[in-house]
């Protein structure tokens, strides 16, 4: 059944469809049915703790001094099916649900959690949390009233309304499309997860905020095999929108993609080693981005005076063709927030453009330290975590240059299709990446595919050396990890080309 | 509440609510971190939690659900959520629970102690620990020390008849430090993690360690594009190695996923590499009495000189295999199913120092830090970023940073031709240093 949706002012409706090129509509009103039905699942009070407690909660937590407090509170229901070798192995059923207390006084945080959302023991972590303000000035907190604003996750089909056949359903279509693609894909493994995610937020500046937030997340990994070489590769899909996703984006066409690259990679030979030039495909590639240059534009190390790009604001930090976005109000995509874990709005934040660096991605706290703006980048993982500076869904902007021509005009280098992940040092901007399918370029023209190419080089290094940047943006899921944390982002560039990257390989 | 008690009535109440065969898996922890910066505390974060599992069996299916909300009604409703998951997956003959009740004794693995210790003790720990190492005049910023600690207990029965529990607890320190001249900037990180307090290092150790990583590296510089001799460090040696354990994970094996599929009992590396798995080394980090699904730990040699001696099992892959399981179920909490994992990994030590190791190398790198995945299990590539040291006539010359090293799984395991004697026990993946004589690097 769909549900009716709100209309949504046109200059909004714009700027949305102009960013993801998307039809969309926000229906906010539906989060809040979704909620109700969390305490009735799970039995316990959960979310529904009254707002006069969370305020006693706050008060009790800024007795001993401190500058600023907040409760958060979360419930999560989860559910994840794994189907592999064409059995359905294990179906998962989760309830996560608890509440954290925070309390800041300058540099300061102190922070407690616990499993059971009741007063006593709210109250008992708001005396722990407090422990780090003893002996400061006390403020009074401002009693907290509630926030609204348009969500920009929409969802037509409620995950809660989806019956377990339907998932099951999606699950065989996309195992029967992997296997059926190709007799030498000997293997695929499809992964179903879903997740509601209720969150009510108070803190001490007054803000009452509550909503909900679904996730779909669908992973096929196929294995391609010919006797000889083996490639297994994986293909996701994720957007915090209901049962609908698969109508974007059908299980067959994701178990395809994953299918087609295990048995492009069969052949692949040796990559080579040393330095080369790099064209990289739009897509899931701004990992590369995501890594050397987010994570070291995310605020808190520049508050600690360590990052790469401390002190360089107004700075020109790469070519002029770099344009540079995160951006956590892109319609249902995987890194949209609305709200970050604090309750300041998520915004289209522009990090660097046209080669000069604006700012950084801020939470509260980071914020407050750099007498800076919050960006809505505070995030935290679960209810057990506090929340640090995390990006959202991260892109390079479009520039001129056509794909096609970027590669004719490459002599010679890597053309890299996907990657699997990477890493940065955020003080030093030394980053790494494994790729998973890459060709070589000869004459302009995408060749052999190659295997166990790694990429490395400097964030500065990467960005001073981006000299083309394509006109055909696309964006990829992933899961982002910082701080023993792990973060719903997506990462997105158009095709570019990099100029000299040290690629390793085991071919001369 | 008894936790013990809980967990096999639960088990009961599972069969009621109509599972042919159950598992209950109850876990309750604690956690403290303090994190210190510029002489000052950062945060101070505590609390304590507790969750529960369920893995139900119906009709051969198998269904899974878990809470951190252990009222009667929320269990209640958990555990039919199990049982209406099972019914929607696929009869497996080899959806069985262990029923071995035996309990591996294993000293060392609890410290009251650590709680005992007052939380400004353990502060100032962390401020000292920041202090001696911002202290060598190369060092110019702080990352922040910390000290962690955490302690837990599990629960597991089943109703095969298994109900067993143990306590354990763990405590680090660490510091991290940052080296800056001009526009270079080289981070070093150094920590010691234990299960009893007393056994932690001193604090002067730590902190020396860290600033000389941050220092040693530099103005580092670039060699070329070559094939050389690479020899690992400790530190270093488990990245590389972590793919020959997810190689020899027996549900991989099986899936014909893994490199190592068919070398049972074959030559595939140098005779100088020996791996053993202990789950029953006292005080060890990866020790514990009994595996994530009740099966009592032991020590297992998986190779020998070379030689493929053994898969991991749990006892769902090995049913399907046909064999036993090895103890190597592994949990990642109540949140999840029992996979497959390994205990204290550690390599067979050769005659060799570092010094020697190094002495004995014309040119090569000496590696301190790699980046990436090690080597891929399913086709047995390896690639990654490399740190280090350059070495010329046998002696250290210069540091290097931004190289790449490559080469196949069978390639640089056949190629270690020299095994040091300086292996640290207390990691949970123990290595001394060892050579490969030949790989190519990847530089200018």
């Amino acid at each position: 059944m769909k549900k009716p949706v709100r209309t949504i002012p046109r200059r909004k409706f714009l700027e949305m469809s102009m960013k993801g090129g998307l039809l969309v509509a926000a229906t906010p009103a539906l989060m809040n049915q979704l909620i109700s039905c969390s305490p009735a699942v799970n039995g316990g009070p959960g979310l529904d703790t009254d707002k006069s407690v969370l305020d006693k909660v706050i008060a009790k937590a800024l007795a001993q001094g401190g500058e600023f407090a907040d409760v958060y509170l979360e419930n999560r229901i989860s559910r994840q099916i794994i189907m592999e070798e064409s059995l359905f192995r294990s179906g998962l059923y989760g309830i996560r649900q608890g509440a954290g207390v925070r309390v800041v006084v300058g540099d300061k945080t102190g922070f407690a959690y616990t499993d059971e959302i009741t007063e006593e023991n709210l109250m008992r972590a708001a005396e722990v949390a407090s422990y780090i303000a003893r002996n400061t000035d006390t403020i009074t907190p401002v009693n907290i009233a509630g926030a609204e604003r348009e969500s920009f996750i929409t969802v037509e089909q409620p995950l809660n309304q989806i019956a377990d056949e339907r998932r099951i359903e999606i699950m065989e279509r996309a195992n029967q499309a992997a296997m059926d693609y190709d007799p030498r894909i000997r293997m695929a493994k499809i992964d179903y997860y879903d997740q509601t995610r209720g969150r009510v937020i108070a803190n001490s500046e007054g803000l009452y905020l509550r909503d909900e937030l679904p996730l779909m997340f669908f992973i096929v990994e196929t294995m391609g095999d010919d006797g000889t070489n083996r490639h297994m590769s994986r293909e996701r899909i994720s957007e915090h929108a209901g049962f609908e996703m698969f109508e974007r984006n059908t299980p067959e066409s994701v178990a395809r993609r994953a299918a087609r690259e295990s048995i492009a990679m069969l052949g692949a030979e040796d990559a080579p080693a040393g330095m080369m030039d790099v064209v990289m495909e739009n897509g899931w590639g701004g990992v590369l981005i995501h890594e050397a240059v987010g994570h070291p534009l995310e605020a808190d190390n520049i508050a600690r005076g360590i990052g790469a790009f401390t002190g360089k604001v107004g700075q020109k930090v790469a070519t002029e063709h770099f344009t540079m976005v995160d951006d956590g109000t892109i319609p249902h995509m995987r890194g949209t927030i609305n709200y970050d874990d604090e309750g300041t709005q998520a915004q289209r934040n522009v990090l660097i453009e046209n080669g000069v660096l604006l700012g950084y991605m801020t939470d509260i706290l980071s914020a407050n330290q750099l007498d800076m703006k919050r960006t809505g980048n505070g995030r935290r993982e679960t209810f057990r975590h506090i929340p640090i500076p995390r990006m959202t869904n991260t892109f390079i902007e479009n520039g001129n240059d056509k794909p096609a021509d970027i590669l004719a005009s490459t002599k010679s280098g890597l053309y890299v299709q996907s990657l699997s992940g990477g890493s940065v040092n955020p003080v030093t901007g030394v980053f790494n990446f494994t790729c998973r399918e890459a060709y070589l370029i000869e004459n302009g023209k995408k060749t052999t595919p190659v295997k166990g190419a790694t990429l490395i080089g400097s964030c500065m290094g990467v960005i001073s050396n981006i000299d083309a940047v394509g006109d055909d943006l696309d964006f990829g899921p992933g899961i982002c990890g910082k701080g023993g944390q792990s973060a719903e982002v997506t990462a997105g560039q158009p095709t570019l080309r990099i100029r000299g990257i040290n690629v390793g390989g085991s071919r001369v | 509440m008894d936790y013990k008690e809980l967990t096999v009535q639960l088990v009961n109440r599972c069969l009621r609510q109509g599972a042919d065969a159950a598992e209950v898996y109850l876990q309750t922890g604690r956690n403290l971190s303090v994190r210190v910066r510029n002489a000052d505390i950062e945060t101070i974060q505590e609390a304590s939690s507790s969750g529960i599992g369920f893995r139900v069996m119906v009709d051969g299916k198998m269904g899974f659900s878990h809470s951190n909300d252990l009222s009667r009604s929320a269990l209640d409703n958990t555990i039919s959520r199990a049982i209406a998951f099972a019914r929607l997956t696929t009869p497996d003959d080899s959806n069985v629970l262990p029923s071995d009740t035996g309990f591996t004794d294993v000293e060392g693995l609890y410290d009251p102690e650590i709680a005992r210790v007052s939380m400004d003790r353990k502060i100032d720990m962390a401020l000292a620990l920041e202090e001696m190492a911002m202290k060598d005049p190369k060092i110019t910023h702080s990352s922040g020390a910390s000290w962690g600690e955490r302690e837990g207990e599990v629960f597991i029965a089943n109703s095969n008849g298994i109900s067993k529990t143990y306590k354990s607890s763990m405590c680090s320190v660490g510091v991290g430090v940052v080296a800056q001249k001009e526009d270079q900037r080289r981070t070093g990180f150094e920590s010691s993690s234990r299960r009893f307090f007393a056994d932690l290092e001193p604090l002067e150790e730590i902190a020396e360690s860290a600033a000389q990583k941050a220092w040693e590296l530099l103005d580092p510089r670039m060699v070329s594009t070559q094939r050389t001799a690479v020899i690992f460090d400790p530190s270093v040696a488990a990245s590389l190695l972590r793919g020959v354990i997810v190689a020899i994970n027996g549900e991989r094996v099986l899936q014909g996923a893994s490199f190592l599929q068919e070398s049972m009992n074959q030559q595939f590396a140098s005779p100088l590499l020996t791996i053993t798995d202990d789950g029953t080394v006292p005080k060890g980090s990866g020790s514990s009495p009994f595996d994530g699904e009740g099966v009592p730990t032991r020590k297992r040699v998986l190779v020998e000189n070379g030689v493929l001696r053994g898969f991991l099992y749990n006892t769902q892959v090995a049913a399907r295999a046909g064999t036993e399981s090895t103890g190597n179920a592994s949990r990642g909490g109540y949140t999840s199913l029992p996979g497959i994992g390994t205990h204290n990994l550690y390599l067979g030590t050769g005659d060799h120092s570092q010094e020697d190791i190094i002495a004995a190398t014309n040119r090569g790198l000496l590696l301190k830090g790699v980046t990436g995945y090690g080597i891929n299990p399913v086709n047995g590539n390896f690639s990654g970023g490399a740190t280090g040291f350059w070495i010329e006539n046998g002696r250290i010359a210069y540091p290097v940073e931004g190289l790449t090293i490559a080469g196949s799984a069978s390639q640089i395991l056949n190629g270690i031709d020299m095994m040091g004697n300086d292996i640290d026990m207390n990691r949970a993946f123990a290595s001394p240093t060892f050579r490969v004589a030949e790989m190519q690097i990847g530089g200018a």
